[in-house]
């Protein structure tokens, strides 16, 4: 009886239900793709964050002060410590190797730049560094590294060195003061001790002759400097196989206290949940490891920045979706609220015929959970494919629906359903039957 | 008589109003705040980018000399920052000149940077700094601040007297504060730009300029072109690490935030509307006695429009007013400023909520067709 008077009332007007469905199937949507977009938005944000470049800042422990302005170590080449770079592969071996997207070593080399064997000499700096090359990763995969992803706003006129080619690329500023280089061109480089005379002597390696490929704008001191292959700084340096300074781009997550404290002084129960979440001090402990001799610094500008507007906008877009959940919940209860007052003829003739409030609260709710099951499918649906939109949109990849939140979406819409008709309802039995009847 | 017949309208169906009226209040008030957030989100995320640090250098042409340690070409550090001064532009959060040398402590040399002292803390605010960022000058004192590398390798402490000399000139400066930047800035040592001046024998000469201006990339780079065409003789460059990924990402925020937003107002707006609907279909029998008794159609349907239209402007005022209230809690929450205060959020949201009552009480058009036997047998 309960079942037939549900399917009767279905089937009889369908038109009333369809204000409800409606509203069910927009809010539920609306809810789907916001909460989608917000599980995920950390993820997608903290790799877009990654195009300020690096945030890790790796050097010799035991290393002399550098003289550095600008970007560049005026040390000579025979003063401070090294690093290896056999060792690099290691960083893709700690727990959150994934995380870590990249890294660029640098080693920076005063040398002497000739047009041709015979031109005058022009001092410079020689910055040898890497633009995508392979590292052997010690579980036998390479991985593919450089300043492709740790300086994307590097920008290159003509095209990059070729890592493992006697290219080179030149600094715009540099360009500027050498009328004639272009690229295509062959130049030829000579390392030189701050000993040396101004002129620049003939250092005591052999002048290398490199091909200029392109002209590069750092908006920085680089420009002021030519790029070269590792490779080819470390023969003019005569340290092969070592650099200087390495520059890691790590995916985090946002600092908070915790991850602010010393984690000599946690309990093992906290310090394995410091070592296993992606916290850039956790990260830089875990680099330090894989690298001993090597002080790990955090890039302040980049890391703080980051941390900071990742957790605001993280807490803005939940409190949009709370917003959005608010709206849905308001959109449902209110057609809910008006499906009562419509039936109330209705739920008078049922009155009248003896039906208690129970019967008649039960008949409605039960109607509600259905249509809040079937709207609530829907909307997920195509809640989903608007929030593939919106990344897709914002951020160029579509967003994975997460199927994790049907059941969640599906249990907000019959609470949102039934908390909705329960005000409504409430005032239906109070209604006294002879007026509605009467038509009043 | 228009008016009492709606004052009667109002007044008599009191209970079904009160749905619609939380329906309207809440769609407004959603409306309103998130009105208000977007609006002012770009500002406070820009402000949250000056974490970044400086993102405008002012430095000597590009004809420089390029040579190893030896300081490149100067500029004049009165005429530019009268350049700064003249253009007056409240968007910039600080400016401070550098003058770079590489000084000896011991036997150590150790790049020391002339500055503004005062201007760090605006101009980095990323950095960790143990100690004070200045300290009020004492007598024949020279304070300095000096990076955390520095420190350890001079084995330095927080009042320690740190000896530098420059050519055969000599200075003697107090460590104020140790500042952890995680950059170059590790290595080198800050002190006032009189004094390294001094050292140099420089006198009135700076390296570069660095600025930390707030707003969008295109802000920033018509800032930079204004400054530029005060200071012809020297260059002028945005940062492009900072602008170009601070626009990037700040487009893509923006962009997603508004996205949202426009997903709830359509949400909320459909809410209202189905809400006034409902009311407007309620009113069947009064459409059928006014026109029973003779009335106009297009007479009784401007009465309903403006019943509903009423309860709009009332429901949006109101709305508004808790939204507002609502945002400069969130902006509190998220930004821990309040968020301004929007006057044309008010004029937009009660015409927006009119507007959607209005549409929700289009239906009752239709009922002009329809007979009032018709209404009246209760069909």
């Amino acid at each position: 009886m309960f079942g037939r008077l549900v399917r009767e009332s279905f089937v009889r007007n369908p038109r009333r239900k369809v204000l409800v469905a409606a509203a069910l199937v927009v809010g539920m949507a609306v809810a789907t793709s916001t909460l989608t977009i917000a599980l995920e938005v950390g993820d997608r944000l903290a790799r877009e964050f990654r195009s300020l470049g690096a945030n890790l800042l790796v050097t010799p422990q035991a290393d002399t002060l550098p003289i550095e302005i600008g970007g560049v170590d005026y040390r000579p080449v025979n003063e401070g410590a090294y690093l290896s770079e056999t060792d690099l592969g290691k960083l893709k071996t700690i727990f959150w190797r994934h995380n870590i997207l990249g890294f660029t070593p640098f080693l920076d080399v005063p040398a002497t730049i000739q047009q041709s064997e015979n031109s005058d000499p022009i001092l410079a700096m020689i910055v040898g560094t890497w633009y995508a090359q392979d590292v052997s990763v010690p579980d036998g995969t390479k991985f593919k590294t450089g300043l492709s992803v740790t300086h994307p706003w590097w920008k290159v006129q003509g095209r990059w060195f070729h890592d493992d080619a006697n290219e080179c690329v030149i600094g715009s500023a540099l360009a500027a003061t050498m009328p004639g280089v272009t690229a295509g061109k062959v130049i030829y480089v000579t390392s030189r001790s701050p000993g040396d005379s101004a002129q620049g002597q003939p250092g005591a390696t052999q002048a290398i002759a490199l091909k200029v490929v392109g002209i590069v704008s750092t908006d920085d001191a680089e420009d002021k400097a030519l790029l070269v292959p590792l490779a080819i700084a470390q023969k003019l340096s005569g340290h092969p196989g070592q650099f200087r300074q390495l520059f890691v781009s790590a995916l985090t997550k946002p600092a908070d206290t915790f991850s602010e404290r010393d984690p000599l002084k946690m309990t093992p129960t906290e310090y394995d949940r410091w070592f296993c979440s992606p916290y850039i001090s956790s990260i830089s402990f875990q680099i330090k490891t894989v690298l001993p001799g090597t002080d790990v610094r955090t890039i302040r500008r980049v890391a703080d920045t980051e941390g900071r507007i990742l957790s605001r906008v993280g807490t803005l877009l939940w409190i949009v979706t709370l917003a959005a959940l608010g709206a849905a919940a308001l959109a449902v209860a209110a057609t809910s609220a008006t499906t009562v007052l419509e039936r109330r003829a209705e739920i008078g003739v049922m009155k009248a015929l003896g039906a208690t409030n129970s019967l008649i609260a039960g008949i409605f709710l039960a109607e509600q959970l259905l249509l809040a099951v079937a709207g609530g499918a829907i909307g997920f649906v195509v809640g989903a494919a608007l929030a593939r939109s919106l990344g897709a949109s914002v951020f160029g990849t579509p967003a994975s629906p997460r199927l994790i939140l049907f059941p969640v979406i599906l249990g907000i819409a019959a609470i949102v359903a039934f908390v909705g008709s329960l005000i409504p309802l409430r005032r239906a039995s109070h209604f006294n039957p002879a007026p509605i009847l009467r038509g009043e | 008589m228009f008016w009492r017949l709606l004052w009667k309208l109002l007044r008599g169906s009191s209970g079904r109003l009160v749905v619609a009226i939380l329906a309207l209040v809440s769609g407004a008030m959603v409306i309103s705040a998130l009105l208000n957030l977007e609006f002012d989100i770009e500002r406070k995320l820009t402000q949250e980018f000056r974490m970044l640090g400086a993102n405008l250098v002012i430095s000597p042409g590009h004809d420089a000399q390029i040579n190893g340690a030896a300081p490149a070409a100067l500029m004049n550090e009165s005429e530019a920052f009268a350049a700064i001064q003249s253009l007056k532009d409240p968007a910039v959060v600080a400016a401070a000149p550098f003058l770079y040398i590489v000084e000896r402590a011991g036997d150590t040399p150790v790049v020391v940077a002339g500055t503004k002292l005062e201007e760090l803390p605006e101009l980095e605010p990323a950095w960790r700094i143990e100690g004070q960022w200045t300290t009020p000058s004492r007598e024949n004192q020279i304070p300095c601040i000096v990076g955390r590398n520095v420190v350890r390798q001079l084995h330095l402490a927080l009042g320690s007297t740190l000896l530098l000399s420059y050519l055969g000139k000599t200075t003697q400066a107090t460590l104020v504060g140790i500042v952890d930047a995680g950059g170059a800035e590790d290595n080198q040592v800050f002190m006032g730009l009189a004094e390294v001046q001094r050292l140099a024998g420089l006198p009135g000469q700076i390296g570069l300029a660095q600025l930390s201006v707030r707003g969008t990339a295109k802000n920033i780079s018509e800032y930079a072109a204004r400054l530029a065409a005060a200071l012809p003789s020297y260059e002028v460059r945005p940062i492009r690490q900072v602008t170009e990924a601070e626009g990037d990402l700040l487009n893509r925020i923006r962009l997603l935030i508004g996205s949202m937003v426009v997903l709830i107002l359509a949400l909320t707006a459909l809410c209202v509307l189905a809400t006034m609907a409902a009311l407007a279909m309620e009113r069947r029998q009064d459409v059928g006695l006014m026109k029973a008794l003779g009335g106009s159609i297009a007479r009784i349907v401007a009465l309903f429009m403006a019943e509903v239209g009423v309860l709009g402007a009332a429901g949006g005022f109101v709305g508004a007013i808790l939204g507002i209230e609502l945002s400069r809690w969130m902006g509190q929450r998220v930004f821990g400023t309040a968020i301004s205060l929007r006057w044309e959020i008010f004029p937009l949201t009660i015409a927006l909520m009119v507007a959607v009552a209005l549409a929700g009480a289009l239906p009752l058009r239709l009922l002009g067709k329809v007979k009032p036997a018709v209404i009246f047998r209760g069909e």
